[in-house]
């Protein structure tokens, strides 16, 4: 028998108590309850999205401290160049043929005194100096005290071309040129290893290779740098082709570089010119080709060096975008993982009317979590290595904005770009075949 | 008499092979109204399946209509079907279906995520129908902490976030036990008394035999839909009886 039940109207019914639901139109599911339902994804398996993010914190993170060193080598570089007068010009020898590198002094010593003194005899108003340098590495002596120096002979003029105004006393003068006379100005450190302290010095004397030199002047200190004459002495070099340069080497006069100083910068390139066709005329040789010496101004000085860190931080650069190319491809394998794995969550949230573009926009979200995280994370990791760790091994780190910003937004880019395929295939699951997957 | 819920005309499903094509569902028509209660029934293999996937728009009709509210959905994109699942069907899984790290809350929440219907209003709508489903005292449990007949339970409420046209449960009893089972039935002749319209996939015939309306598959084809009074069985009664002592 059927028994039909007395069924009541109940009190409840949810459209009377609570009135329809409000639908709205919507384009997307917003941006916070996404990220909410990512994160929620991401959490459930929290040891397995760190170690996603691994590959991206690595890559952003050397990305970061790589062009930070880059950087900061660039700002040394150029400081030092700075330091030495912007308008000056090196003249050394060159092994024939055009140098495009570094900076090469000495390497075939073709240059000479002879060179320098008949810059000298131009009387060209342009050139407000002229300091030839010969250097020999030779011991210094005070007391017990024993320093080994690279000791430099040049004219009184250096101290004008290269910016070497003495902290303490004065620099040689022309008498002492003229007259060979054994004085001698000291760098910052050796002043400072030889006598303790650098403004006792003046007036003592030091052996230089056996020969007592009166100390006239010690330089300032200028800090690390190829340019540094912190660990240099400077004499007459009269004096030192007397008194320094060993027997062997008696009546040469070939110098490691001379020095010029232009009047002016506008007028730098005009001398340089010059130069080049006295050199030249002088050196017998009118071809470039077979230069045996160059000439470099600040400028291509300044220039070969940034290229060559330039190039540098190019190199590290791509190293660096390598290894977030390489996370991103573990983000894309651990998506298409996850997409397998939450196969019937997919199926369901289709079921209850989730769009393939809802589906999409949820895994998108979660790899561009993941790999955005990893970015901050590796920006972290990043600064904490240029400021914390490098200067400890004696390296000047200075983070650029830029490379900050160019790491993160490539995280993000790979985020997307990885994230991108998993979370298509996730919004094209067939719900049916979704809900039914074990 | 009204216009139906909905109404599928000669609707046919098949499958291409190698050698010709199967014929999941063939030329399967019939209407069901407002406040019917229909169980669907036939052996695997029926085709009662992927009726019910058609009917839930989880799949689409190789032939046919399927008007559902006056509205053909047989030709639908398939965002707009998501669009008309999620306002119009309320799903009732076997396997519950419950996302396992969400809250009972936040499980009953989703339709109502998908259709944008604000937070606030979402959070009380959906705590409104946990209570209707006597789980209020569980919203913020996880899934995992519960039985199995609360776990449908809380299925049964996320089913009604949208007030759908249709609840369409497959095979809800299925991973119960028989007291939990007739739990989820008296549920269903509450909602029904309501006026909410059901289809119960099942193939148990003491389920079948509580709604008034059976559709018989077999081969893809109807075989047989027949109405009569239903049979209510005394234990389901009992906790119906209860539960609106409850709620009055």
């Amino acid at each position: 028998m059927s028994a039909n039940l007395p069924l009541v109207q109940a009190e409840f019914n949810p459209g009377e108590a609570v009135g329809a639901p409000t639908r709205r139109e919507r384009r997307g599911l917003g941006l916070l309850p996404i990220t909410k339902v990512a994160l929620r994804g991401l959490s459930t398996n929290l040891v397995r999205s760190l170690l996603t993010t691994l590959g991206i914190v690595i890559g952003v993170a050397s990305v970061v401290s790589l062009t930070s060193v880059g950087a900061g080598v660039t700002a040394d570089i150029t400081a030092n160049l700075e330091s030495l007068g912007t308008n000056l010009l090196t003249i050394s020898g060159a092994s024939g043929g055009r140098t495009s590198g570094l900076v090469r002094t000495g390497s075939s010593q073709s240059v000479t005194l002879e060179d320098a003194e008949a810059i000298l005899d131009l009387n060209d108003p342009r050139i407000a100096g002229i300091a030839p340098s010969v250097a020999a590495t030779v011991a210094l002596k005070f007391g017990a005290e024993n320093v080994s120096a690279s000791v430099t002979g040049t004219w009184p003029d250096f101290e004008g071309v290269r910016n070497s105004e003495p902290e303490f006393g004065t620099f040689f003068s022309d008498l002492d040129w003229r007259g060979s006379n054994r004085v001698i100005v000291l760098g910052a450190t050796v002043a400072s290893t030889l006598f303790g302290n650098a403004e006792s010095a003046i007036g003592m004397d030091v052996r230089v290779d056996g020969v007592a030199f009166t100390v006239v002047g010690v330089l300032p200190v200028k800090g690390d740098g190829f340019n540094s004459l912190d660990d240099a002495a400077l004499v007459p070099i009269t004096t030192f082709l007397k008194r320094i340069q060993g027997p062997s080497s008696v009546g040469s006069t070939s110098l490691q570089a001379i020095y010029v100083a232009a009047a002016d910068a506008d007028v730098i390139d005009a001398v340089q010119v010059d130069l080049e066709s006295l050199l030249a005329v002088r050196h017998g040789t009118l071809d470039p080709e077979s230069y045996d010496f160059q000439i470099m101004n600040q400028a291509d000085t300044l220039e070969s060096l940034n290229s060559v860190t330039r190039t540098l931080t190019l190199f590290l650069g791509a190293v660096a975008g390598i290894s977030l190319l390489v996370g991103g491809i573990g983000i894309m394998n651990i998506m298409l993982v996850s997409v397998t794995e939450r196969t019937r969550e997919i199926g369901l949230r289709k079921a209850l009317g989730a769009k393939p573009r809802d589906i999409l926009g949820q895994f998108l979200t979660e790899s561009v979590l993941l790999s955005v995280g990893g970015g901050l994370l590796g920006i972290a990791l990043g600064l904490g290595l240029a400021l914390g760790v490098m200067p400890r091994f004696g390296m000047n780190a200075v983070p650029t904005s830029s490379s900050i910003v160019v790491a993160f937004a490539f995280a993000a880019v790979v985020g997307v770009f990885f994230g991108f395929y998993p979370a298509q295939r996730a919004a094209r699951l067939d719900p049916v075949a979704s809900l039914r997957y074990e | 008499m009204t216009a139906p819920v909905l109404s599928l005309h000669e609707v046919s499903k098949s499958y291409p092979l190698a050698d010709g094509a199967f014929h999941a569902l063939r030329d399967v028509r019939f209407d069901v109204h407002e406040g019917e209660m229909v169980a669907l029934m036939g052996p695997s293999g029926s085709g009662k399946s992927t009726l019910m996937n058609v009917l839930g728009l989880l799949d689409r009709p190789s032939d046919g209509r399927y008007v559902l509210r006056g509205r053909d959905v047989a030709e639908l994109s398939e965002s707009e079907r998501a669009d008309v699942r999620n306002a119009e069907i309320g799903f009732v899984f076997q396997a519950f279906h419950l996302l396992p790290r969400f809250s009972l809350l936040e499980n009953v929440e989703v339709p109502m995520v998908y259709a944008g219907v604000p937070g606030p209003e979402r959070r009380a709508r959906a705590m409104h129908l946990l209570e209707r489903v006597g789980l209020a005292d569980k919203a913020t449990s996880l899934p995992s902490r519960i039985s199995g007949g609360q776990k449908q339970r809380a299925a049964v409420a996320r089913a009604l976030a949208m007030e759908p046209a249709l609840l369409l449960a497959d095979e809800p009893t299925g991973n119960l036990d028989s007291q939990t089972g007739h739990e989820i039935m008296a549920l269903f002749h509450d909602l029904n008394a309501e006026g909410s319209t059901l289809i119960i996939v099942t193939h148990e015939v003491d389920i079948a035999e509580q709604t008034g309306r059976q559709i018989h598959l077999l081969d893809g084809v109807v075989e047989r839909d027949e109405r009569g009074a239903p049979i209510v069985p005394e234990p389901v009664r009992v906790r119906l009886r209860a539960a609106r002592s409850v709620a009055a």
